[in-house]
């Protein structure tokens, strides 16, 4: 048993975090502030195979396992620059389409998703479907040799710069408890149109409302099985929740080593102020945080890389929940160690409390998490 | 073609680097070991050569066993294998005999081509490549912002303060690099997963024909007698403009003869 990263593995940060280093937070804050995208990043990071490495190699990816994508998505944000659409398009949809896509489905999407050229974005909340997935309503119905999807989704991140957009819904004949069955929806397919909203967190990546109404489908947009059972959507969105740990750590990362070199430079006393223990020890405790969730998260990444999903679903909660904690505390301390600048504009930490704070809700709110481990982990009774 | 790169590790310069008072070498274990900046440029100027006229890329380090992370990251961004000359003999070792235990690998893998940086980050001496020309009887191309290959013959743009010189010669060669030549490669995933299992030679002292009393501090023609910590930077000047600004600020730069 080793709690230690393999060498590859660290070499893979290294890499990593040298190629954010040369984008870094500025490059970030430029885009976010001024509507731009993360295209330049994205595509570099593409080309090297760093979004890729979880996919299968026949498919002209890495080979790799989530693990390594977290270790990649945790280095780029630690390197000021987090990649929500890492979470979505390599995390989860491509490992749908590996693990339930046709042959055909994965020689059409995966080497895109290798490579990063192609981004696909995910969407399961519904307005009256957030936390209760089993409610949503979005609708398959068969037509000819094909199918009409439609419903309407909310806060799908992503959907303006991605190719195609891969839909929870359910089949017609369908009711009651949710077996989902997945569809991939191009951009520019007819019928599908999406209207962003507006949003209180600076990023790139915006979201959106998306609308369904009659798309016409050809047969093979199903992914896996028309009702294939909660298991095919799982194999997603445990990747998700240890992607979301990674994203978190990262951004804990980052806000703590700007509060540490602040707290060493800046003197108003006659010491530093890292040399009072009432700056020093919170940002001991948000470093103490930052990395159980990170173990955690190695923990959830090995379990799912090693074919174990259902143990890896509660490590990855657990992580998931342990990250976002770790980060909001991590940046509220990097706040509050820089003073008034804290809240300016160019030290870059204010602006990170939206985004850390988004943790605590998607993609999976700390709440239903608290249900899930009260409920399956300590055997208490169903709440809801 | 056979392209050997002289890689050296070195402390990260972000960090504090300290001389041992024991021996007067540098503390290579408190600080983290990365590849010299330059040598990455070396590095992926082998790689260009050898995409454009084939042939074999050999990364030649002397350095102890924390090397091996440099070694690997080199193999990672693409080259084919590597030779490891690690012994604590070697430690302390000046130019000259670091020199001289290159020369020896180089005798064992061959080479058409060796390319270096043109100077290390930490030692900062900058002769190697002259001195291993020298032993090795080859032409020397040194500081180049541009290498050409054509047939046997390399030609190099030489950099210096006024512009650059155009200079030509046969192979074998050695030649070394500046940081205008080109933009090193990340590794990509694929290159990282594949260093792993790229083969490493690691000979000894022995299978060299190298006496270990030939190196290391012991046999060293140069010694570092003494050393002192660097003052602590004085404070700042501050010039405030009271519509002067600039030439007080040119005064200043004479004053240390900037301008
Ligand atoms: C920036 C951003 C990006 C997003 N990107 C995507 C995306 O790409 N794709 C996508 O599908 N979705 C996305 N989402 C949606 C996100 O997953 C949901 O917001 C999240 O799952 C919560 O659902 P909700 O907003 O409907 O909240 P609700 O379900 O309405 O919950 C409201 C509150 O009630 C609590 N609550 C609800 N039920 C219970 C219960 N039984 N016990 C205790 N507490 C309960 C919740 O924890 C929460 O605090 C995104 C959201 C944001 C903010
Ligand atoms: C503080 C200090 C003082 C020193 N003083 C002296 C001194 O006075 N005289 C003296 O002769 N030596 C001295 N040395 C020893 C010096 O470190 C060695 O001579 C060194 O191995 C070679 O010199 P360099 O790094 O300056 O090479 P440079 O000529 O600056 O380096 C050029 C290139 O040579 C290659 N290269 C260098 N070293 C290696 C290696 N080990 N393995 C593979 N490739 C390599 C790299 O490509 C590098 O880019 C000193 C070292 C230190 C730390």
């Amino acid at each position: 048993m080793s709690f230690i990263e393999s060498g590859e593995r660290l070499a893979l940060r290294a890499a990593v975090a040298e190629l954010g280093a040369k984008y870094g937070s500025s490059y970030y804050l430029e885009k976010a502030r001024n509507g731009g995208k993360t295209d330049e990043l994205w595509a570099e990071a593409g080309r090297l195979g760093y979004l890729g490495v979880n996919v299968p190699e026949e498919y002209g990816g890495g080979g790799g396992g989530i693990g390594d994508l977290a270790a990649v998505c945790e280095e780029l944000a630690a390197a000021g620059c987090p990649l929500l659409l890492m979470v979505v398009s390599p995390a989860i949809c491509a490992t749908i389409i590996a693990r339930s896509g046709t042959e055909a489905q994965k020689k059409h999407w995966l080497p895109g998703f290798a490579d990063g050229s192609v981004k696909m974005a995910f969407a399961i909340t519904e307005p009256d479907a957030g936390s209760n997935s089993h409610r949503i309503t979005t609708t398959a119905r068969r037509d000819g040799d094909g199918w009409l999807l439609s419903g309407q989704k909310t806060f799908i991140s992503g959907v303006d710069e991605a190719d195609a957009v891969l839909f929870v819904s359910r089949t017609e004949d369908q009711k009651g408890t949710l077996r989902p069955s997945l569809f991939i929806v191009p951009t520019d397919a007819e019928g599908f149109t999406w209207t962003p909203i507006e949003m209180e967190i600076v990023s790139p990546e915006k979201q959106f409302i998306c609308h369904l109404d009659d798309v016409r489908l050809p047969y093979d947009a199903l992914v896996g099985d028309e009702d294939g059972g909660l298991l095919q959507l799982f194999a997603g969105l445990n990747p998700e929740r240890i992607m979301a740990t990674a994203m978190g750590a990262g951004i804990g990362r980052l806000a703590l080593a700007k509060a540490v070199a602040y707290a060493k430079e800046r003197q108003v006393f006659k010491v530093p102020i890292g040399a009072h223990q009432g700056v020093a020890h919170p940002l001991a405790e948000a470093k103490v945080e930052l990395e159980l969730a990170r173990l955690m998260g190695q923990k959830a990444a090995w379990l799912y890389d090693s074919g174990d999903d259902l143990g890896a679903a509660e490590a990855a909660n657990m992580a998931k929940y342990a990250a976002a904690e770790a980060a909001i505390h991590a940046v509220d301390q990097a706040i509050q160690t820089h003073g008034g600048n804290g809240l300016t504009s160019e030290y870059g930490v204010g602006m990170l409390a939206g985004v850390v704070r988004l943790m605590r809700i998607a993609p999976v709110s700390r709440e239903m998490i608290l249900n899930f481990v009260a409920q399956h982990s300590l055997g208490l009774p169903k709440s809801y | 073609m056979n392209i050997v790169v002289c890689v050296k590790q070195v402390p990260d310069t972000a960090t504090e680097r300290k001389l041992k008072s024991s021996d007067s070498t540098l503390d290579r274990e408190a600080v983290d070991g990365l590849m010299n900046e330059l040598d990455e440029y070396a590095v992926e100027e082998a790689l260009r050569i050898k995409e454009a006229h084939g042939g074999e890329v050999t990364i030649l380090t002397m350095g102890p066993s924390t090397a091996a992370d440099t070694i690997r990251k080199a193999l990672s961004m693409g080259a084919d294998k590597a030779v490891h000359l690690s012994d604590d003999a070697l430690h302390g070792s000046d130019s000259l005999q670091t020199s001289f235990a290159i020369q020896q690998v180089l005798g064992r893998t061959g080479f058409d081509l060796v390319i270096l940086g043109s100077e290390s980050t930490d030692a900062r001496t900058g002769v190697l490549a002259a001195m291993l020309a020298e032993r090795l009887g080859v032409s020397q191309v040194t500081l180049a912002n541009k290498v050409e290959i054509d047939g046997s013959t390399i030609r190099i743009q030489r950099q210096t303060d006024y512009g650059f010189d155009r200079v030509e010669a046969s192979l074998p060669a050695v030649v070394s690099v500046v940081e205008k030549i080109n933009e090193p490669r990340y590794p990509s995933f694929k290159g990282i997963m594949a260093a792993k299992k790229k083969p490493v030679d690691a000979p000894s002292l022995a299978d060299l024909g190298i006496d270990a009393a030939q190196v290391g501090l012991a046999g060293s023609a140069t010694t570092v007698v003494d050393f002192a910590e660097a003052p602590p930077r004085a404070k700042g000047q501050i010039v405030t403009d009271e519509g002067d600004g600039g030439s007080k600020i040119a005064d200043f730069l004479a004053s240390k003869k900037f301008v």
